[in-house]
């Protein structure tokens, strides 16, 4: 039985200054089905429209034709019933704001009470272990501190889907695999769908189900590459031949992208 | 201890700035009307300390009423108009030309308009002179936002309303409190300026231009005193404000943790 796609691309095309002297054909017949819980990420040389994609799915912007469909419907819909949570590449936090309030803003935004939406930011910060920091400002916390508060935040609707656009990107090496952990971790308890927009090969197969590698130029999708890891993963995948043969497959797919692109 | 070792240099230079005056004058004879002594000018300010009070609190009123005024104004039509970007954008070029006009000039006019005794033509004055800047400020506050916080803020789905007040308001703080550190001696200057045009009696002003006709220029220098005393106090009471208001800002708060 095949379950009805949380996110669904058909014939996608986003062009930017359409018409115009720098008229960018960003993405080119995108089809694409992403399925419920699957945790999918999103690969590919830089300008390969990886990003444009996942904000299509937010309604941050629009297709230029074709349609994206969010849990059966319209993005713009699915925006406007909240139906997602966004993670960026920068934690935006609002230094006007304690570690705290920060959480509670997309629910303040909506009308929730305040105990409640006290209560669920608590319940948030102690999932992604900053218990003890509620009443801190953005300023004081490091910077995987404050994107893991972003993440917090981006889930505080519990939201069935969840968008993160390279939230990791600015990170050394060793926090980004112990934020790998933690995001997982986070995935399996929220049993949330995940789209994760990424340069790095090791953290898209260290995540995802399915890994996306997209061409650039005009972007399109090249490979979808399986990972059959078992799940949970943690410190004995990273050991795991298979995580080798995975990653070795993305990397070639990567490099034909690469190819294709030039 | 901190405090002592952050505030001793400027108090040493003061009084040493005050003894240097003090003894340029007393050695090299120099004349009352050219520079009085600052023991001369104490002694004045002493002698008609009540008077003082008095007519500063006077012009003090007028500069408030004023920032009242011109605050009120900047900051409201920079709201207004920052959420139609389109009509804000239109209107800056204009407002940082109207900011360069001498205001002070209008006084005579203005004095003409509203009585030259009555206070609000010295708060109109000082009114114009104090909305463009707080205008401008206000409207790059609410304006120059974090493209990512406006996005995020659009993901949120949520109203235009709560943008400008969950976003873009919190945003303009800072842009606001750097407008009144220079509003606030601005007003001082406007109400004091402007009742050199003539006006109440009781007016600081009017204080120092007959006391400087009439050579008595060590109460002029009082005044002036006084002027500076209001102007220093009421720019405290900024930073205060600032603190307290916005202590997340990082101009604040490298001072407080």
């Amino acid at each position: 039985m095949e379950a009805v796609p949380v996110v669904s691309f058909d014939n996608v095309d986003k062009i930017f200054n359409r018409g115009g002297a720098d008229e960018t054909v960003a993405l080119k017949s995108i089809n694409l089905d992403i399925r419920p819980s699957e945790f999918i990420s999103i690969i590919g040389p830089s300008g390969c429209g990886k990003s444009t994609l996942l904000r299509l799915v937010g309604d941050l912007i629009a297709p230029s034709a074709g349609t994206v469909t969010v849990n059966g419907k319209e993005a713009h819909q699915a925006r406007l019933d909240h139906d997602y949570g966004m993670v960026f590449q920068q934690p935006v936090l609002f230094d006007w704001r304690t570690i705290q309030r920060n959480v509670e803003l997309p629910l303040e935004v909506y009308g929730f009470d305040k105990a409640e939406r006290q209560q669920r930011a608590r319940e948030l910060l102690q999932m992604v272990e900053l218990g003890g920091f509620e009443n801190h400002r953005p300023w004081q916390l490091s910077g995987g501190m404050q994107q893991r508060v972003s993440i917090a935040r981006a889930l505080a609707t519990a939201p069935k889907l969840l968008l993160m656009d390279e939230p990791f990107g600015a990170l050394d090496e060793m926090t980004r695999e112990r934020m790998n952990m933690e995001l997982h971790a986070i995935w399996r308890q929220t049993d949330t769908t995940v789209i994760f927009v990424t340069h790095s090969i090791s953290e898209a197969v260290f995540l995802s189900n399915r890994v996306i590698v997209m061409s650039a130029r005009p972007g399109r999708i090249m490979q979808i590459v399986d990972i059959d890891l078992p799940i949970p993963r943690g410190e004995h995948t990273r050991q795991d031949p298979a995580l080798f043969e995975a990653e070795r497959a993305v990397r070639e797919w990567l490099r034909k992208a690469e190819a294709f692109s030039a | 201890m901190s405090h002592t070792r952050t505030y001793l240099p400027a108090v040493v230079l003061f009084v040493a700035a005050i003894v240097v005056w003090e003894l340029f004058v007393q050695l090299f004879d120099i004349q009352q009307f050219l520079l009085p002594a600052p023991s001369v000018i104490g002694r004045a300010f002493a002698d008609n300390f009540g008077r003082l009070v008095s007519i500063g609190w006077f012009t003090t009123k007028e500069a408030l009423g004023g920032l009242l005024i011109g605050c009120t104004a900047g900051i409201g039509v920079a709201l207004i108009t920052a959420r139609w970007t389109i009509a804000s954008e239109t209107m800056m070029p204009f407002a940082i030309a109207a900011n360069s006009v001498p205001i002070l000039a209008f006084a005579p006019i203005v004095n003409n308009w509203f009585g030259v005794d009555n206070p609000l033509s010295k708060m109109v004055i000082v009114a114009v002179i104090v909305f463009f800047p707080m205008m401008i400020n206000t409207v790059r506050g609410l304006t120059l936002v974090d493209a990512n916080a406006l996005e995020m803020m659009r993901s949120f789905a949520t109203s235009d309303f709560r943008i400008v007040w969950h976003l873009r308001i919190p945003n303009a703080m800072p842009y606001i409190f750097n407008a009144f550190k220079v509003v606030v001696p601005l007003s001082m200057i406007g109400a004091v300026v402007s009742e050199y045009f003539g006006g109440n009696r009781s007016a600081l002003g009017i204080f120092i231009t007959q006391e400087a006709a009439q050579f008595r220029f060590a109460n002029a220098w009082a005044g002036i005193i006084i002027a500076c005393i209001v102007g220093i106090t009421l720019y405290a009471v900024v930073l205060v404000a600032e603190r307290l208001i916005i202590p997340w800002h990082s101009s604040v708060r490298k001072q407080t943790t």
